[in-house]
């Protein structure tokens, strides 16, 4: 882009990306100070609860390896519940961690420099979390391998037509590519970590992982390009991604599975539920790590737009799903969308989605609640909560009342469930913390190479942060 | 014995320029250190056009070529069988796979070539870290380096970058 | 949760092994195995836990070796053993003295799979639920095991010593004191022998008793013939049939051949279909498959049956007599229409026509019913001699002996009856006169409440383990031979009355066989083989005989029934047989507590059956708990919601709320319905008190929505109507669109066809099914879970607006092996695929448990192992299954799979004659065991076959047929056949 552009751009752009006269000592300071510093007895406590959850997560995995899939509610007809409903519910918010960094990127929204670090970390917790649930919900974990194809003395293969199939390809990329991006994007902050400190241990650890960069020009002439085709790669891929989710049940003949929107409407919806989760972190992390100078107000009004945006696209989605159904005339999917969802014995859930995914986000259109840390964090909250309601709703309540009304059957969650989500959420922020203590929770090389872009000597186009 | 001038700057656009100048100069084996990446160094030094994206176009390819035809011989030729009447080999499922294959491939030859081959990373020691101050390379300040042989050629090489306006220079041995 | 740990009483066992062992010291009851399972072992929540038991108790040792005595194969089974190749043996089981004949068979010395006879009247090669889970009540770990004398385990032989010592005493005094409480008998050699201890013993009495008593049927023939006659049916014959509470499809001696008949005249195409009108309180079987019914009060079905037999005086001369029963006995105007139309379509059947009056009907209908069928002529009802010993089986007996115990006239009291201290009514409290007895002898297969008042108990064989004989309800003898030696030791009935002769050491068989060779003393070896291979004598069949009818008698009895109800208005309790426990003899065996009734689909536990309009008027819902209130203390029941059952009564059903110590698995479920019967009312009575508890108190249904939504699932359609129905129907059968090329079949094409118009709904498949398919038993909180295994299920249907008195249809569901089976193409391993024949086959140790198949199986008919049910099955229990047959493990999918382990069997056997498979030859467990012949499997690439031509018929079509999935089984339509006259 040409100066005068960029002029034009930043005059257009007020409040202003960063906020505050910096240079890049003081960015590496105030950016890494959390790093440095011992942290809040805040930190602490929340940690302290984490393990207690991710403790009660590992005692109800051993609990289903022990006895099986029995101690959880699943039945027939509902073959399955918790497990999977967790499963797209985690993968979803970890969408918006690719989406910020990599898609942003691809359309050059400077804004995104500040949070990306933070999102993509959400990302590959999220999916981690994600991970267990595929595994621990077969009825026979320890065989789960056998959908990898490898030469097994039964000499069957794996069946390539099944989109659990797809699934276990699409979620190993997806992790794989989310790390190594992380990764790559982390060694100079890494590097400068290294450099800061004088503790030998800290500059031994460091240094292990800054693989000894240099910040050599010659590095960065094939970093910068690798990072864009990185960036360019994971866009696809993580729409790939929720789109194989949704084929898991739109290539079913259940109805209230069996339905074409589904891609488009998943992938919305797992930004939507993204940014949420972006939202509902980031909003305490920014005031108790002092970043508001780098992720300011403005951050959190685009944020909020990206949720107005795709909620209403989600929105969408559920209208035609109605529509469809009854344009269809079919008796089985009339029955799911016009009796068995709003009506039936879970219309509870039902409405619980309806609120949160459709009406609350509407107050985004307000300035106010855009800007308001306590509004936009409550709505992220709900919206949170009501895109878990939307899978159990597309999951439990399409299954329990199917074809055959013989074999109509309800469904309650156990303990054993409960205490799965419950702990996949503890053992989430556990991670969480421990990246906000121990890693540079914002791109600080990124965030200098903007800093001189915005207010630096002269202005350049070109480089991968661009 | 590897010798390395080392001239540190406050700008990055004064690095970039000071190495404009240096090349000029006739200066061989030169380098510039920062914190992010700058500005027109590329030319300023007159690197060649990366590599990387031929890399990743070859893995892409390779990856998804090779996820197909894993599908297509494990279902269609190794053990077709009959499944719910469909085809043994379904060119249609067999698609979601094949992309997956392909970004995986992409993805990972784009890391480790950068990291190996680009970079020649992972390592423990370059002679630059020998200087203390060179810390700031990554912190908040730009350097230029000037690799040699000789002894004797130094103190020209100190001498064009102090002309160029680096306000540090000095100069490190690799060690024994 | 499954638990793994045995119960404490492991090691037990070893002491007790063989009754021999004199040595052994007494040990107190509380410490015997059988009889004292631990508390935790009583909680219903694992029946898991019940099962692994055994692991305790099993000793093989005996098991597996031959009877000492000779028994013979069937005769059409090559004599020889191949290891590997079961073998079928001719025996017999009993319900209430009545033989069916079955066929049973052993692989390797341990008999696994029950089923009929294919020669023998009383079955015809089908068999009922009951006879089927034999084979698991003899693996049943909690079996009394040894002799006891007061609860101290004694030997056999010490039964013997005292046994003679107590019947030297005796014989000085003709007998007096001693008493005799049998089962309904029929068999030869018991009556030989109460003969010969009639002549040792003047003074002795015999008193029969069961917990169904018989006592009405002998009255009213008295009654109507001035001679005790039974009336067995012949339905090939009938056209027009009215049961007055009498459950002749399901509950009736010789049900089995009653279906087969019946099935027949409810096929279309088989010539003019019979008509069946059902008045009856609670919705029965028989009731389901009527035409037409008609839901009164108990109390009020003599009425009706009297008012209907006036109507009939009207119309036929014979019965002109009666016409005066119209005015006495006014009906109310649905009752009286329904009379009219009925009326008249009976006289119009004439030979064909049949009134059949159940057991708990007072004598007078019994004899209303007689006058009616000898004056029509009915070709349906034959009367002959009652082929029982003692047709006066019920609470008048057991009350005179019961006020003679009390007066201490009764020294000695031999018990061969079921348990009569848990079935007697509760006003005669027979356990407390029992217990004023000093000397008793109690014979019983597990350590029940008999049991624990009894001086001597005796543990009784298994049919399976026991030498007998019995008639069949048509009064063919047919044999009982042991499939396998005692697993426990015990006695047979005949063994222990012997002893009272000092014959104690003479074996059942040495009796059998000596009592024959009397009776036919010229080629008896051969004959006696022959018998033996056969499992009956053949024409030894009762004669039918035309007695004159006493119509003074019957009209005099007719006019002493007070025209209206004396009872004050009000609830009324209505108490019935149990269709899976029966009278609760059943009780401990796993599959028939797990087994559906096929009525209200109820599992592990009673229920108080009320119609929707009287739980609106009592304000309770479905599971309330409520307390039923009659005399006595109130029992805890839960409500269970009988859209067709009669106002303003309660149905209870019997056989449970057991409490005896050595039936862990079923004591405790549901309540016992002794306190609300009286020897007064025993099955029916006004002065009901129904309070609710305020609590839930749920009940395990295998179904929990009977509406079909208006979904085309169970077609049901009316004769008149057939015809647009087929057209209909045409649109629902025949290849749909699809993308895909349809894969070729050239060889066996394996298919089934199941005609919902033949199925009776009596459920028998689905016990065919767990026997031969090792189908684990999950429980009552699994059930309620929703988590049941059968392959198997038989669904049921209400149909019509008036819930008070709706449709039934009925449709057995298994897997339907769909050519283009949603299932296959979501396993992401492979685990489930198509066979070259079209089998949808599950590859059990290829799975890896996703469940995704279920989800996307339109019918649901798939299982999931969701605990490891099987693992902790004791060695006594795991030689019930069927070594064909994998054992599931956990976390594993399993549903039907056509028995493809009796395909293969015939594949190998036919591959040997060098031949195809011929149509017939293979038939499914399900087909095999059905009575009415609705299920026919075969291969559809064979033109002539049955199933082929059923596929094309005009009824049948394909279940979700819009879906594409080509189903392999089709279903026919149901053809219900109503008079016109009451068409409305």
């Amino acid at each position: 882009m040409t100066e005068s552009a960029l002029d034009a751009r930043a005059r257009l752009e007020p409040p202003r990306l960063i906020q505050g006269e910096h240079d890049d000592g003081t960015l590496n300071k105030t950016l890494n100070d959390f790093v440095w510093r011992a942290p809040p007895p805040g930190w602490f406590t929340l940690l302290l609860i984490g393990m207690a959850g991710t403790g009660v997560l590992f005692f109800a995995i051993s609990v289903t390896l022990a006895y099986g899939i029995g101690m959880w509610g699943n039945n027939i007809p509902v073959g399955w519940a918790f497990g999977i409903i967790n499963f797209v519910w985690w993968i979803g918010i970890g969408h918006a961690g690719t989406l910020i960094s990599a898609i942003l990127l691809l359309f050059q929204q400077k804004w995104r420099t500040s949070i990306n670090r933070f999102a993509e970390a959400m990302t590959i917790f999220a999916v981690m979390q994600a991970g267990l649930f595929p595994v621990l919900h077969t009825g026979r974990p320890w065989f789960a391998y056998w959908m990898i194809p490898y030469p097994t003395v039964q000499s069957v293969w794996p069946q390539f037509k099944s989109p659990l199939m797809w699934d276990v390809f699409a979620v190993s990329t997806y992790f794989t590519t989310s790390l190594l991006f992380w990764y790559i994007g982390l060694i100079p902050d890494l590097a400068s970590l290294r450099d800061a400190t004088y503790s030998r241990r800290a500059r031994r650890i460091y240094g292990i992982f800054a693989l000894g960069w240099r910040g050599s020009a010659r590095h960065w002439h094939h970093y910068k390009i690798a990072y864009l085709l990185l960036a360019g790669l994971a866009t696809p891929l993580v729409l790939s991604v929720h789109t194989i989710v949704s084929w898991d049940f739109a290539l079913s003949i259940l109805p209230g599975w069996h339905t074409t929107i589904f891609p488009p409407y998943f992938v919305a919806g797992a930004v939507f539920s993204g940014f949420a989760m972006v939202l509902t972190l980031i909003i305490p992390a920014r005031r108790y790590m002092g970043l508001k100078h780098v992720v300011t107000e403005r951050h959190l009004d685009n944020m909020a737009k990206v949720m107005l945006c795709t909620g209403l696209i989600v929105a969408y989605g559920y209208v035609m799903e109605h529509f469809a159904a009854w344009y269809s005339g079919n008796l089985y999917e009339e029955h799911v969308f016009f009796s068995t969802r709003p009506r039936g014995p879970y219309a509870w859930a039902y409405f619980t989605q309806m609120f949160c995914n459709v009406v609350v986000p509407q107050i985004f259109w307000l300035r106010w609640a855009r800007r308001n840390i306590w509004t936009l964090w409550v709505g992220a909250v709900l919206v949170n909560v009501g895109m878990w309601f939307e899978r159990f709703n597309i999951i439990v309540t399409s299954l329990h009342q199917d074809f055959i009304p013989s074999n109509w059957a309800m469904y309650y969650p156990t303990w054993v469930d409960f205490s799965l989500l419950f702990g996949t959420i503890c053992f989430f922020g556990t991670l969480f913390l421990l990246f906000l203590k121990y890693l540079p929770a914002v791109a600080v090389a990124e965030v200098k190479e903007l800093n001189h872009e915005l207010h630096g000597d002269r202005p350049y186009s070109g480089g991968p942060h661009a | 014995m590897r010798r390395f001038v080392l001239g540190e700057f406050d700008e990055p656009a004064a690095c970039v320029e000071a190495a404009r100048r240096l090349r000029d100069k006739g200066v061989e084996g030169l380098d510039a250190y920062s914190p992010h990446p700058l500005p027109k160094i590329d030319d300023a030094l007159g690197l060649p056009r990366s590599k990387v994206p031929l890399v990743a176009i070859t893995g892409g390819v390779l990856g998804a070529v090779g996820g197909y035809a894993l599908q297509a011989w494990l279902n269609g030729i190794l053990y077709p069988i009959n499944v719910g009447n469909r085809p043994p080999h379904g060119f249609w499922t067999n698609i979601p796979i094949t992309f997956e294959c392909g970004i995986l491939l992409a993805v990972l030859s784009i890391f480790f070539s950068a990291i190996f081959g680009f970079f020649e990373l992972p390592r423990t020691y370059h002679p630059v870290f020998e200087s203390e101050r060179f810390r700031t390379a990554t912190l908040d300040k730009c350097w230029i380096s000037a690799e040699t042989a000789d002894e004797g050629a130094v103190p020209s090489l100190e001498q064009r970058f102090r002309e160029v306006g680096a306000h540090k220079v000095h100069t490190v041995e690799e060690s024994k | 949760m499954p638990s793994l740990k045995s119960l404490p009483i492991a090691g037990q066992q070893k002491l007790w092994r063989s009754v021999d062992e004199h040595a052994t010291p007494p040990a107190p009851a509380r410490e015997l195995g059988p009889s004292t399972p631990p508390d935790d072992a009583t909680s219903r929540r694992n029946v898991l836990q019940l099962l692994g038991a055994s692991a305790a108790l099993a000793t093989l040792g005996g098991c597996l070796k031959q009877p000492d005595e000779k028994i013979l194969p069937y005769t059409k089974q090559p004599p020889e053993i191949t290891p590997g190749n079961p073998l079928h043996y001719a025996t017999a089981s009993l319900i209430d003295g009545r033989a069916t004949g079955l066929l049973v068979t052993a692989n390797e010395g341990r008999p696994t799979k029950v089923e009929g006879n294919p020669e023998h009247p009383s079955s015809r090669g089908a068999v009922g639920h009951l006879e089927q889970a034999e084979v698991l009540r003899l693996y049943d770990p909690q079996r009394l095991k040894v002799v006891q004398n007061r609860a101290v385990a004694r030997s056999w032989r010490d039964f013997l010593q005292a046994a003679v010592y107590q019947a030297r005493g005796l014989r000085l005094r003709q007998g007096e004191g001693l008493r005799f409480l049998l089962e309904p008998n029929s068999s030869p050699l018991i009556g030989q022998l109460r003969q010969r201890l009639r002549d040792t013993f003047p003074r002795a009495r015999f008193s029969t008793w069961s917990a169904v008593p018989l006592q009405h049927i002998h009255d009213g023939a008295q009654l109507a013939f001035g001679a005790a006659y039974e009336t067995r049916l012949d339905l090939s014959q009938a056209s027009v049939v009215l049961s007055l509470d009498s459950d002749l499809l399901a509950a009736l001696p010789g049900t089995l051949p009653a279906m087969a008949a019946w099935a027949e005249k409810r096929d279309p195409s088989r010539g003019p279909m019979g008509r069946l009108y059902a008045v009856e309180t609670n919705l029965t079987v028989t009731g389901m498959n009527a035409d037409h019914r008609l839901r009164l009060k108990p109390t009020e079905l003599q009425r009706f049956g009297l008012a209907l037999l006036g109507r009939l005086g009207a119309l036929v001369p014979a019965l002109s007599p009666y016409a005066i029963l119209t005015q006495r006995f006014a009906l109310a105007p649905p009752a009286a229409k329904f009379a009219d139309a009925l009326a008249r379509d009976l006289v119009k059947a004439g030979r064909g026509a049949l009134v059949s009056v159940g057991p708990r009907q007072p004598p007078a209908l019994h004899a209303a019913a007689h006058a009616i069928n000898t004056a029509l002529g009915s070709a349906c009802a034959k009367l002959a001699q009652p082929v029982l010993h003692d047709m006066d089986a019920g609470p008048r007996t057991l009350r005179q002996l019961t006020e003679e115990m009390r007066s201490g006239a009764v020294d000695t009291l031999v018990i061969t009856a079921w348990n009569p201290v848990y079935g007697a009514p509760a006003d005669l409290n027979f356990s407390k006169a029992l217990s004023l007895v000093p000397h008793s002898v109690y014979r019983t297969l597990h350590y029940d409440e008999t049991a624990d008042r009894a001086e001597w108990v005796i543990p009784s064989l298994h049919p399976l383990e026991s030498w007998g004989d019995a008639r069949a309800h048509d009064g063919t003898v047919t044999f009982q031979q042991p499939l396998i030696s005692p697993l426990y030791g015990g006695a047979t009935e005949a063994e222990v009355l012997a002893a009272f002769l000092g014959e104690g050491d003479r074996s059942a068989y040495v009796q059998l066989r000596e009592l024959w060779q009397s009776r036919q003393p010229d080629g008896f070896a051969m004959r006696w083989e022959k018998w033996l291979g056969d499992g009956f004598i053949e024409g030894t069949a009762t004669k039918a005989e035309t007695p004159a009818v006493r119509h003074d008698q019957i009209l005099a009895a007719a006019v002493q029934v007070p025209p209206s109800d004396p009872a004050t208005p009000g609830l009324q309790v209505n108490v019935v047989p149990d269709y899976r426990i029966w009278d609760g003899r059943f009780g401990n065996v796993a599959w028939l507590q797990e087994f559906p009734d096929p009525v209200n689909k109820l599992t592990w536990g009673n229920a108080a059956q009320i119609s929707p309009e009287t739980a609106r008027k009592l304000g309770v819902a479905q599971n309330d708990g409520v307390d039923l209130g009659l005399r006595g203390t109130p029992v805890h029941a839960s409500v269970v919601i009988e859209p067709g059952h009669a106002d303003d009564c309660v149905t209870v059903s019997m056989g449970y709320g057991r409490r005896g110590d050595g039936e862990a698995l079923c004591r405790g479920l549901g309540f016992d319905v002794s306190a609300l019967r009286s020897s007064e009312a025993p099955w029916f009575g006004p002065g009901l008190s129904v309070t609710r508890m305020g609590r839930k108190a749920p009940v395990a249904q295998t179904q929990e929505h009977h509406s079909m939504e208006g979904r085309l699932i169970a077609a049901l359609t009316t004769l008149p109507k057939l015809k647009e129905t087929s057209e209909e129907l045409a649109e629902h059968r025949g290849p749909t669109l699809t993308a895909h090329r349809p894969h070729e079949y050239p060889g066996y094409k394996w298919g089934m066809a199941i005609d919902l118009s033949r199925c009776t709904g009596c459920s028998s498949c689905m016990v065919a099914c767990v026997s031969e398919n090792n189908i684990p038993v999950v429980g009552r909180e699994q059930v309620i879970k929703s988590r049941e295994m059968h392959w198997l299920r038989v669904d049921r249907y209400f149909v019509g607006d008036d819930l008070g008195n709706p449709g039934v249809v009925f449709q057995p569901l298994a897997c339907v092996h769909c050519e283009f089976a949603p299932c296959e193409y979501v396993c992401p391993v492979n685990a489930t695929v198509h066979s070259d024949e079209g089998l949808n086959e599950m590859v059990y140790n290829r799975c890896i448990g996703t469940r995704y198949c279920s989800n996307n199986c339109p019918y649901k008919v798939r299982r999931f192992n969701f605990f490891s049910y099987t693992s902790n099955y004791g060695d006594i229990e795991k030689m019930v299954f069927n070594p064909d047959v994998t054992v599931r493990a956990r976390g594993v999918m399993e549903k039907c799979t056509y028995c493809v382990q009796r395909i293969e069997r015939a594949r190998i056997r036919t591959r040997l004659e060098e031949r195809r498979i011929r149509d017939g030859e293979l038939r499914t467990a399900c087909q095999q065991a059905c009575p009415a012949e609705a299920i026919v499997f075969g291969d559809l690439n064979d033109p002539s076959s049955k199933v082929r031509k059923l596929h094309r018929e005009e009824r049948s079509y394909d279940l979700l047929h819009e879906l594409g999935t080509r189903p392999r089984t089709a279903y026919l339509a149901r053809v219900m056949n109503p008079n016109p006259e009451l068409a409305s």
